[in-house]
């Protein structure tokens, strides 16, 4: 499990030091990216501590999600509509999600006796 | 050797699936620093936040706009105040006319203080004693002895005259009052100094002519002087004008 922190640590300390800036046009869509990005791989997450992780599932997930999230961010400009907000909630839901689940997996690995248990909601 | 190197992972308890979240990651986190950064340096600069910036951009369409058309206000306003200036320039110079034609009237009307070549007479009273019996009149200056100067000056073409610093005008008469001259309303006495500005030599033949005034008074030898002066001071009318009867009849001259 420290491997992709470390590797996220590594991102961060990366992106601050290279000089490079998103155009300011763009700014929006990488912030909606990002979020889809977060949701895929906290889904990761939850594969693994639930042992049925694919790699190409997840990886083409993150792809696909994030790219898709631009997209649909670049459609909403287009059409005039706050399309990305839809996107935003759906992912923020999804993060939520992901997040419980993952921390129900952790109590579980901690107590494995209460593991059966843990099916309430929160 | 990538067989060999996934081993030698595996035997350190590093699976695939975890090189693959690593890599995400690394992704997420650059693209999130580079993210974050970006966004600090428009609210730094714009103090606004990324999803303002559509709002930013017309705003500043918005002023780009009304600069562009303050601008062409400015032209506008510059052109105006251009023609404006050669307007005022051309009453200034119609003003500057009218100062000038005022300033001749006043010279001419003997309101201002002329100075020029001409010629200074002087006469005076007879020193000559009188003998028994004598009308004494005939070794006194009198008015019409000054008033046959100036008219000879005049007639001379004198442009300007004083009598005893007595500026002659259109209205001036030289009278007697007792044994005094009365010039406009001055009284005077003897030596009587004429000052005439104009060609000094034609006023000098004038005045000095074998058959004019001064002849005469030097047969009964009054004394006469004529000097000529390259700079002679004419000073201006200081009475008043009285128009008590007399009004513009409008048609003007």
């Amino acid at each position: 499990m420290w491997l992709p922190i470390l590797g996220l640590l590594a991102g961060l300390a990366l992106g601050l030091v290279v000089s490079v800036q998103v155009p300011l046009s763009y700014v929006k869509y990488t912030a909606i990216a990002i979020l889809a990005s977060v949701d895929t791989i906290l889904g990761g997450i939850r594969a693994q501590c639930e042992h049925r992780f694919d790699l190409w599932v997840f990886l083409s997930g993150f792809v696909v999600n994030t790219v898709f999230a631009a997209a649909l961010t670049a459609l909403g400009d287009l059409l005039g509509l706050d399309i990305y907000l839809g996107a935003v909630i759906a992912f923020s839901i999804r993060i939520f999600n992901n997040i419980g689940f993952i921390r129900r997996d952790l109590l579980g690995l901690v107590w494995r006796d209460r593991a059966p248990e843990a099916e309430e909601p929160g | 050797m990538i067989r060999h190197l996934r081993g030698t992972l595996a035997r350190a308890g590093i699976h695939r699936l975890q090189l693959a979240l690593t890599a995400v990651a690394l992704v997420v986190g650059f693209i999130f620093a580079v993210q974050s950064r970006t966004e600090q340096s428009i609210e730094t600069g714009l103090q606004v936040s990324s999803g303002r910036l559509g709002e930013v951009a017309y705003r500043y369409r918005a002023e780009d706009d009304r600069q562009a058309a303050m601008r062409a206000e400015i032209t506008d306003l510059r052109r105006a105040i251009a023609s404006e200036e050669q307007r005022a320039a051309a009453e200034q110079r119609v003003a500057a006319t009218l100062a000038d034609e005022l300033r001749t009237l006043r010279a001419d009307a003997g309101l201002t203080a002329l100075r020029g070549p001409g010629v200074a007479v002087t006469i005076s009273d007879s020193r000559r004693p009188l003998r028994p019996g004598e009308d004494p009149n005939l070794v006194l200056i009198h008015y019409s002895d000054v008033r046959a100067v100036v008219n000879m000056l005049w007639a001379a073409g004198a442009e300007a005259i004083a009598v005893n610093d007595e500026r002659i005008i259109t209205t001036t008469g030289i009278s007697c009052v007792g044994t005094t001259i009365l010039c406009n309303t001055r009284r005077m006495a003897p030596p009587y100094r004429i000052v005439a500005i104009g060609d000094p030599e034609g006023l000098t033949a004038a005045v000095q002519s074998r058959t004019g005034i001064l002849a005469q008074l030097r047969i009964f030898e009054f004394p006469v002087t004529v000097i000529l002066g390259t700079d002679l001071v004419v000073p201006a009318y200081n009475g008043g004008f009285v128009h008590r009867y007399a009004t513009p009849a409008g048609t003007g001259g």
